[in-house]
């Protein structure tokens, strides 16, 4: 109940830290609002599994990681860099029609959809970025002393902040409205250009853009 | 005559009187710049302040008669434009001894407000009751209101009749004769809103007025943040290159307007109130002769072959009236939404103009004044502040 009420409190933040990857990310593919929901989805579960892995890490090393600033500094700058390299590619590569498929052979299918997999590397990028809700639950996980008890206020975390998220798939709704494709693509490239320089500088030397 | 016979050089011209009459409105506004210099008692700013005002009522006087608005427009919009460097580093000089401000004295609010801000600041002022920018709040509370209903009643016009920095591309843009580079790509007219949408959530995470940080082509010609750290310092980089890029060599290649059109946020975000107020660019379609001047001639891209069949311009349209002043036929008209294309044009142009104008006075009027005054100061006396 503590996480799930701590995410619920935070839920706002935790929304406008992530909003700025997933509403270029879908406006520039341009899907329906039940497509969304599926990307969604996907973007969630890359989250929960930062959340996991960061449950994971409050019960291994407990409080460690917060006294040592320059391992977050090390992480966010990574996570902002994963982040742009995938927001990035998700904004230049051109969406390929289902069919002709039938032509490949399994393994050309398999890999062809690997572009399905970018939001789920998008939501475990963000579900890793350092952020102040997520300091706190880290806080309240590595008191807990247990495993599961770490992995269960993380997982609780991630459903009160979910909430917040449901709405977006909404955007969907504006499909018929092709040019906002091309306001998501070039949306995507400039925050994806802002991560890359702020998670270069992080990784260089520290410095917070 | 028949309305398709009608050229626009036999356009009729209003009558002097008539344009006297309808002119007087004007001189309150117009006035101002003579009111304060003799407020200040300094015989050296009466004299601009008393030439400034007497210019603004002869200007749009000139308008009335001739029916033209883009050249008389433009002559003023660009005046301004450098008119702010002259007014506004000085100002900052007087009263801190530099335009390169501290974060310290940013934070301080000692910077003074910018309108191009509005749009990044209104997400994180909604979300956590913050003004994310740095500057004085009182006055960012009374350019919220003059922004706002200046908006509501000439949209994007605000663009080309108040915008204080727009006058530096379009300068740019008037100086060859010919573009070097006549295509640009549609997809680029929506670079703005893409701008507009990254900053606006970029703000709301980082509370920082990120385009002002890093993207603003004007920090050149105002104020900017001192090189502190590498970030600021990566960003002094930023700035010339932008200005350079935006404002001047592509403006000067194209013959268009292109920051305004392909890179300004706060454009992107007027556009939308465009479609929310009375005025619009019509094309009548039985005037039109398909010849495609209007299309060449506006420099933000709020024309094309969309236009020539639905006789509406693009919401991106800043109504400075160079395409009804260049249309041929006459057949491209201010107009009023709701009412019949071909009920009097004229009157519709009026009644854009007089809120136009005014705000064109409200912003630029004492700033030109003021700026002309330390020019003649620097003269006279060695010295602008």
């Amino acid at each position: 109940m503590h996480g799930f009420l701590l995410g619920l409190a935070n839920g706002t933040s935790c929304l406008a830290l992530c909003a700025p990857v997933l509403i270029p990310f879908l406006l520039s593919e341009g899907d329906n609002v039940r497509q969304n929901l599926v990307t969604l989805a996907k973007f969630l579960g890359g989250r929960l599994l930062g959340y996991l892995l960061f449950g994971l890490l409050a019960w291994a090393v407990g409080g460690l990681l917060l006294a040592a600033g320059g391992y977050q500094a090390l992480l966010i700058g990574g996570t902002y860099v994963g982040l742009s390299l995938l927001l990035l590619v998700a904004a230049f590569r051109k969406k390929k029609p289902a069919h002709g498929a039938c032509v490949l052979s399994d393994a050309q299918v398999r890999f062809r959809r690997w572009p399905a997999l970018i939001p789920l590397g998008m939501g475990l990028m963000a579900g890793l970025k350092v952020c102040p809700p997520l300091l706190l639950a880290f806080t309240g996980a590595a008191s807990s002393g247990t495993l599961g008890g770490s992995l269960l206020l993380f997982a609780t975390f991630f459903l009160g902040t979910t909430l917040y998220f449901l709405p977006l798939p909404l955007l969907g709704a504006f499909t018929r409205m092709p040019d906002l494709r091309i306001v998501g693509r070039f949306a995507a490239v400039i925050v994806a250009l802002y991560y890359l320089g702020s998670g270069i500088l992080l990784l260089a030397g520290g410095v917070q853009l | 005559m028949t309305a398709q016979a009608l050229t626009r050089e036999d356009a009729p011209r209003m009558a002097t009187w008539k344009a006297l009459l309808l002119a007087l409105p004007i001189i309150p506004v117009a006035a101002s710049p003579v009111m304060s210099a003799l407020s200040s008692g300094d015989l050296l700013a009466i004299i601009p302040g008393f030439a400034i005002s007497i210019l603004l009522i002869v200007v749009f006087f000139r308008m009335l008669v001739t029916g033209r608005t883009h050249r008389y427009r433009s002559a003023l919009f660009i005046s301004l434009a450098i008119a702010v460097p002259l007014h506004l580093i000085p100002q900052l000089f007087e009263l801190y001894g530099t335009n390169m401000l501290t974060p310290e004295m940013t934070y301080a609010a000692k910077a003074r407000f910018c309108p191009m801000t509005v749009g990044a600041v209104l997400l994180p002022a909604v979300l956590k009751g913050v003004v994310v920018f740095p500057g004085v709040i009182a006055e960012g509370v009374v350019w919220f209101f003059m922004w706002i209903g200046a908006s509501l009643v000439i949209g994007r016009g605000w663009c080309s009749w108040g915008c204080v920095f727009g006058g530096w591309d379009e300068f740019f843009s008037r100086l060859r004769k010919k573009p070097v580079i006549k295509h640009v790509d549609r997809k680029w007219r929506f670079l703005p809103f893409a701008i507009l949408l990254a900053i606006v959530l970029l703000s709301a995470i980082t509370f920082h007025p990120i385009y002002c940080e890093w993207l603003c082509p004007f920090k050149v010609v105002s104020e900017f943040e001192a090189p502190t750290s590498l970030a600021t310092t990566i960003a002094l980089v930023i700035f010339p290159l932008t200005f350079l890029g935006l404002v001047v060599a592509l403006p000067l290649l194209t013959k268009k307007r292109i920051q305004c059109a392909l890179w300004c946020p706060f454009g992107a975000l007027q556009s939308f109130f465009n479609k929310i107020n009375i005025f619009e660019l019509r094309i009548d379609l039985d005037k039109c002769s398909q010849c495609k001047r209007c299309l060449r001639e506006c420099p933000t891209f709020s024309l094309d072959e969309g236009s020539l069949v639905s006789g509406k311009a693009l919401m991106s349209c800043t109504r400075c009236g160079q395409c009804v002043d260049a249309c041929p036929k006459g057949a491209m008209s201010y107009h009023i939404k709701g009412t019949r294309i071909s009920v009097s044009p004229n009157t519709a142009r009026l009644l854009f103009l007089y809120p136009a104008y005014i705000l064109f006075c409200g912003f630029g009027a004492v700033v030109v004044s003021d700026a002309v005054w330390r020019v003649l100061r620097l003269i006279t006396t060695g010295s602008m502040i």
